[in-house]
């Protein structure tokens, strides 16, 4: 699964009572037309009569107003929707009620997630290896391996080798409630385990400027800054 | 004639060398066979046998399991009677071979045997995890994981203790040579951290013991000195494999006198 997010060439929001429809101006009608089949579709009677404003981005030039008369009318005659016009300016000077957006293009997908989940007691000796994200319900060993191409949360205490992000993926991070490995991976980045370094709280280890960093997991969650939950 | 008995086979294994199957495997047979049980411990370390030195049998070694097994002599043939106790019977091993002279399905036909003849039968296990690990637990009903409180001893039985869940034998811990004041400094590892990691019953503490050295040089049986207090922990662990599980487990201590414990009491900051 490909971590990073492409600009889709078409994104749907619903914005108060219309669908804005945000394309891609660069690119071929074709290209767009076909994008834009897979969401409309997955609307379905929702999109019937319902009012379009097609964005193509800040300039307002004649072929933009031809590219959005054309997909205008191809919306109309594949989905029978209702209106479509170009986005008009807001009236800056009412203040207009803040309307909840909704992502209207992601919010129809089922993600799923690869997540492997095991419980119990990795013993020394024995490795645990997952494609994606590793979770642990249990303690790791001193001897033991921990390897996953994605993130590696153990609950409960790791003491032996633990390897995230494999083989290149360097915002993978690994989580522990006691967090005192005997050696960490994540990506290329390798980091050796420190002998006092644990501390009775979880803590994460994370790669920062080009080094393995670990941090108490409660107190810099660097997940808080996100606005709403992500696909890892 | 005996009737046949139905025996059960347990394994002494480690993983790592040295940390004192061999002297407990005999000591265990002794105080069972003390107890009234018919034993027979038998050597699996092939190729490099001291459990009949441990125990002062090594003059009267003819026949040795590998001549059981290629069918040179019978299983009363080989096994030795300990003239100091009753019903105790060892089994050694060959001096001569290796441990690739035994396959596993040479020891599940001997264990088949000895378990029809012996209450009891113990099997020390060699250390490492090759052939002779292999051949000890293949027949095996229970084991008995020895660690002493060395980061290394515990790596190690913790690779055992997979290999035999793996192997459906659910293992029990005994942790020997326990140095109390070590303990109470902080140089060495407490029981408690050892049990945490290997997570598995705990079998017994054995204290470490002087008289273990003298015991294994001489080859008198060491649950028969009055003295030691591993021999006495033995007798309480032999005793809660068969018979009296819920025996509680005596932790060893260093022995406080009172005005320590008092100043100690009054020292603490908290």
């Amino acid at each position: 699964m490909n971590l990073q997010e492409e600009t889709p060439p078409v994104k749907l929001k619903g914005v108060g009572d219309s669908l804005w429809v945000t394309i891609n101006p660069t690119l071929p009608v074709e290209d767009l037309k076909q994008a834009l089949i897979g969401p409309f579709e997955r609307l379905k009677h929702l999109a019937i009569n319902a009012r379009i404003i097609i964005d193509t981005g800040a300039e307002d030039t004649d072929d933009r107003d031809a590219l959005i008369e054309t997909m205008g009318a191809f919306l109309k005659k594949e989905f029978q929707v209702g209106h479509v016009t170009k986005p008009v300016a807001p009236d800056r000077s009412v203040t207009q009620k803040r309307i909840r957006q909704q992502d209207m293009g992601n919010s129809w997908h089922h993600y799923q997630n690869d997540g492997l989940v095991m419980a119990g007691r990795v013993r020394s000796g024995q490795k645990i290896q997952a494609k994606k994200h590793l979770i642990v319900l249990g303690d790791v060993n001193p001897g033991a391996e921990a390897i996953a191409g994605g993130d590696i949360i153990i609950m409960g205490s790791l003491q032996g080798k633990a390897s995230a992000g494999q083989p290149n993926n360097e915002g993978a991070i690994i989580v522990a409630l006691e967090f005192k490995p005997t050696q960490i991976q994540i990506g290329g980045f390798v980091a050796g385990g420190m002998a006092d370094s644990a501390k009775n709280r979880p803590e994460f280890a994370y790669i920062e400027e080009n080094a393995i960093v670990v941090d108490d997991y409660i107190k810099e969650n660097p997940f808080r800054r996100l606005a709403w939950p992500e696909v890892r | 004639m005996r009737c046949p008995v139905d025996g059960k086979v347990i394994v002494v294994t480690s993983g790592k060398g040295g940390v004192g199957k061999t002297t407990i495997t005999a000591s265990i047979g002794a105080a069972l066979a003390l107890q009234g049980k018919r034993v027979a411990v038998v050597d699996m370390d092939i190729g490099l046998r001291n459990l009949d030195v441990v125990m002062g049998l090594e003059n009267r070694i003819v026949f040795n399991i590998v001549d059981i097994i290629q069918g040179r002599c019978k299983i009363k043939q080989a096994a030795i009677k300990d003239r100091r106790i009753d019903n105790l019977y060892l089994i050694p091993a060959s001096q001569s071979d290796d441990k690739n002279a035994i396959k596993p399905e040479n020891m599940v036909w001997l264990c088949g045997k000895l378990k029809k003849e012996f209450d009891i039968t113990l099997l020390d296990c060699p250390a490492g995890i090759e052939q002779g690990f292999k051949n000890s637990i293949v027949a095996a009903d229970e084991a008995v994981v020895v660690c002493t409180p060395e980061v290394s001893a515990v790596r190690d039985a913790d690779r055992i203790i997979g290999l035999l869940y793996a192997q459906s034998i659910t293992p029990k811990l005994i942790v020997n040579r326990i140095v109390p004041r070590m303990v109470e400094n902080g140089d060495m590892l407490s029981h408690e951290d050892v049990v945490e990691v290997l997570s598995i019953d705990l079998l017994g503490l054995i204290e470490m013991d002087e008289y273990v050295v003298v015991s294994t040089n001489t080859g008198n049986p060491l649950v028969l000195e009055p003295e030691s207090k591993a021999g006495k922990a033995l007798q309480r662990i032999a005793m809660r494999l068969d018979g009296h599980p819920d025996l509680p487990i005596e932790n060893p201590m260093i022995q406080k006198t009172f005005w320590k414990k008092f100043s100690e009491k009054f020292s603490r900051k908290n």
